[in-house]
């Protein structure tokens, strides 16, 4: 069986950078009850430890906050492919950001197949206070896109089998 | 006029470090300082919340010190509310605890520490057979055959060969600093996947006695966990021997891995004693194996030793006003009463005020304040904490197992114990550490079994739960030792709600700036002397810098799609 987790990635204790984290929450909110084989992962800012979640996964979904090269949207959705390869997102101890885990993941012939990540610029980062209004508003436009995504591959998975 | 040397970020760690170092005559490193660029200010976020959440927050402070921080947090306020854990939640706290010890050691020897010694890309040069017969004649670690050495280096040049360095895409390869033969690099490149793919491992016995991870569960007066030998939605006999399993692997790996390469990888390095530093050093103590208030109980001694004089362990007491303190001159703060005056956490202000240069900046006024981190002083003494404090006092006491090891280990590099006052001595410490909190593991699994067959099943005691139980006002003082060192937690309590909250973390006694005497920090004391190779690339100062684990604030890192450069190292 295809194995999905989501991992929220971010600091919850400054603002926006934390949007990861609380569209996670809210998403398993949503879709727990319905999907109980999804893995929903409250990742904070944990860097290499979240290789396990990464490596596990046949499907990947992550939500983080982002600066896109172009602002062009509101809600940022890459595919696979459309992932930069060097994503340079200092969020452990060891340095091991986004990119270097999906690096050694690759190292370790661990790769998902699929893996999307769905995010938005964050407007906040002030310490303390939660999201910002502007990424409030588009936490529910982030989570149903999300939805979709795993309503397609739990679909995919029901096909398959 | 002198080079100065900037490096910001320092690479490979958590949140964000400064150096600026000044070299003088043959690019000897002559003054070094130290800055925390991104101001941490839970104490803030904490004031006028439920004590019992603290920790919730507290844990989110750091990308890995989650459990720490935790720890830490519930003990503050079980020790200003008088709360007594029961056995097996001090028992099942101990084990979590020394969990996360071994594999924040062990990640952090593979990856974050053994490339300022390890050359990638020589190992592509490397001679499987002799990988292989070199790996076989320093450990009976089965994975060493010719055939998986080569496998190993196939894999290894596809991957540079993609350009995608990913993880290994920082480094100084190449560089004159680096000592190992090609086979000693392929071995060590082997051992750094290995980690990466055993540590997964370790930290489900945080997952077994936490509920979750990353971010376990912590509870004010015990563990949250159910334990039931009979039940199955309990942490049962079978969860029970699969921790009993994971700790067997663990304390094979580090036997058969770590230390050995330890060993070999400094045998080569045995010349470059540079790093020591102040020749100070702190610890709280952990590892209560009775209540957490008698520091007697600690299996890791509470003490102090200062100029490297192992005769005297000196006692220390984080609840005297004089003793812990922290001061302003050099940091971005102000004091009500003048930032030259030490305040003890329980007296903390936390009130920013930054007066450095716009940034993006060249470099900082190193003469006036220069640093997030405020200056923390014991007894007025720059202090370094972390595994060499704790291996160095536990030594001075004659601990026989530590003594035993670090004997053993200063007998096969045949170097004197004066060795230890260095930055492979730091290196060396941490994996001797290891060793040590792998076995404790082993020995509070065996306590806890212990104490679960006499039926007591108490995890927590919630007696005072309750805010209308506690006394109107209440002071606490928590405390664990980090991974990377003493971590302090000061509460004060008002009305059932926090009315100051203090942390004092391990990395600002490292990383501190300089006090108003003009005494630096650790970090600055040990780069002092150090002689650069290649100014342009300061592999010595990460060495010396990492070798100490340094965790500043998780800062607000966003992705970045642009692919922007992420160290600068400049010479201004």
């Amino acid at each position: 069986m295809k194995k999905i987790n989501v991992i929220g990635l971010g600091n919850v204790l400054f603002g926006d950078e934390g949007f990861g984290v609380e569209a996670v929450r809210l998403l398993e909110r949503k879709c727990a009850a319905s999907m109980p084989d999804v893995r929903f992962i409250d990742g904070g800012t944990q860097g290499i430890y979240l290789l396990d979640y990464i490596e596990s996964a046949d499907s990947l979904l992550i939500f983080d906050a982002i600066i896109p090269a172009e602002y062009d949207r509101e809600v940022y959705v890459y595919r696979d492919d459309e992932l930069p390869a060097f994503i340079h997102r200092k969020m452990s101890s060891h340095q091991m950001g986004l990119s270097e885990l999906l690096s050694v993941a690759r190292l370790h012939g661990k790769v998902p197949s699929s893996i999307v990540l769905v995010g938005i610029p964050p407007k906040n980062l002030e310490l303390g206070g939660g999201l910002s209004p502007a990424a409030e508003r588009l936490l529910s436009e982030a989570v149903e896109e999300g939805r979709s995504i795993l309503e397609a591959w739990t679909e995919d998975r029901v096909e398959k089998q | 006029m002198a080079e100065k040397i900037v490096v910001d970020p320092i690479p490979r760690i958590e949140g964000h470090l400064r150096i600026e170092a000044k070299l003088g005559e043959n690019n000897v490193i002559e003054d070094a300082f130290s800055s925390g660029t991104m101001w941490r200010g839970i104490e803030i976020i904490l004031k006028g919340r439920d004590p019992r959440d603290a920790w919730a927050f507290a844990e989110r402070i750091c990308g890995v010190c989650t459990t720490v921080h935790a720890l830490a947090s519930v003990r503050c306020v079980e020790d200003a509310l008088g709360i007594e854990v029961p056995p097996n939640g001090r028992i099942i706290r101990n084990l979590m605890n020394a969990t996360q010890q071994t594999q924040d050691h062990l990640v952090h020897f593979y990856h974050l520490h053994a490339l300022d010694w390890v050359d990638v890309v020589s190992a592509l040069k490397a001679d499987p057979k002799q990988a292989s017969a070199i790996a076989q004649a320093i450990s009976p670690w089965p994975k060493s055959s010719v055939g998986y050495f080569k496998d190993l280096q196939q894999r290894l040049v596809g991957f540079v060969e993609s350009g995608q360095l990913g993880i290994f895409s920082n480094g100084y390869w190449g560089h004159s600093a680096y000592k190992l033969p090609a086979e000693v690099n392929l071995i060590a490149v082997a051992h750094y996947l290995e980690a990466l793919e055993f540590q997964k491992e370790i930290v489900k016995i945080h997952t077994v006695f936490g509920g979750k991870n990353p971010h376990p569960n912590y509870l004010v007066g015990g563990m949250a966990c159910a334990i039931d030998p009979n039940r199955n939605t309990a942490i049962n006999i079978e969860t029970l021997s699969m921790v009993r399993r994971i700790i067997d692997e663990t304390i094979t790996f580090i036997d058969q891995v770590y230390i050995p390469d330890l060993i070999a990888i400094a045998g080569f390095y045995k010349d470059w004693l540079y790093g020591g530093g102040l020749g100070n050093y702190l610890s709280y103590g952990d590892f209560p194996e009775q209540s957490v208030h008698d520091a007697s109980s600690l299996l890791w001694p509470r003490g102090a030793i200062l100029d490297k004089d192992l005769s005297t362990v000196h006692d220390v007491d984080p609840r005297d006003m004089n003793q812990v303190t922290e001061e302003v001159s050099h940091s971005w703060y102000t004091y009500a009463n003048g930032d030259e005056k030490g305040l003890h956490p329980w007296e903390g202000e936390t009130s920013p005020k930054y007066t450095g240069p716009k940034p993006p900046f060249e470099h900082l006024d190193t003469e006036k304040k220069y640093s997030w981190l405020k200056t923390p002083r014991w007894k007025d003494n720059p202090m370094e904490v972390g595994p060499l404090a704790r291996v160095l006092l536990q030594y001075a006491k004659n601990d026989p197992m530590i003594t035993e090891t670090v004997n053993a280990v200063l007998g096969k590099l045949e170097v004197g114990p004066e060795a230890l006052f260095s930055t492979l001595g730091r290196t060396a410490a941490r994996g001797i550490e290891c060793k040590q909190t792998a076995g404790f593991m082993r020995h509070f699994y065996d306590q806890l079994i212990e104490n679960v067959k006499t039926g007591d099943y108490r995890t927590a005691d919630t007696r005072l739960w309750d805010p209308s139980r506690w006394p109107k006002d209440a002071k606490g003082f928590g405390y664990t030792e980090a991974p990377r060192g003493a971590l302090g937690h000061w509460i004060h309590i008002r009305d059932g709600k926090i009315e100051d909250y203090q942390i004092v973390v391990p990395s600002t006694w490292n990383a501190s700036p300089r006090d108003s005497k003009g005494e630096v920090g650790a970090y600055e004391s040990a780069l002092r002397g150090t002689p650069m190779a290649d100014p342009e690339k300061p592999l010595e100062i990460l060495r010396t810098v990492h070798s100490f684990d340094p965790c500043l604030a998780c800062a607000s890192h966003v992705l970045d799609m642009n692919g922007e450069e992420i160290t600068r190292v400049t010479i201004v």
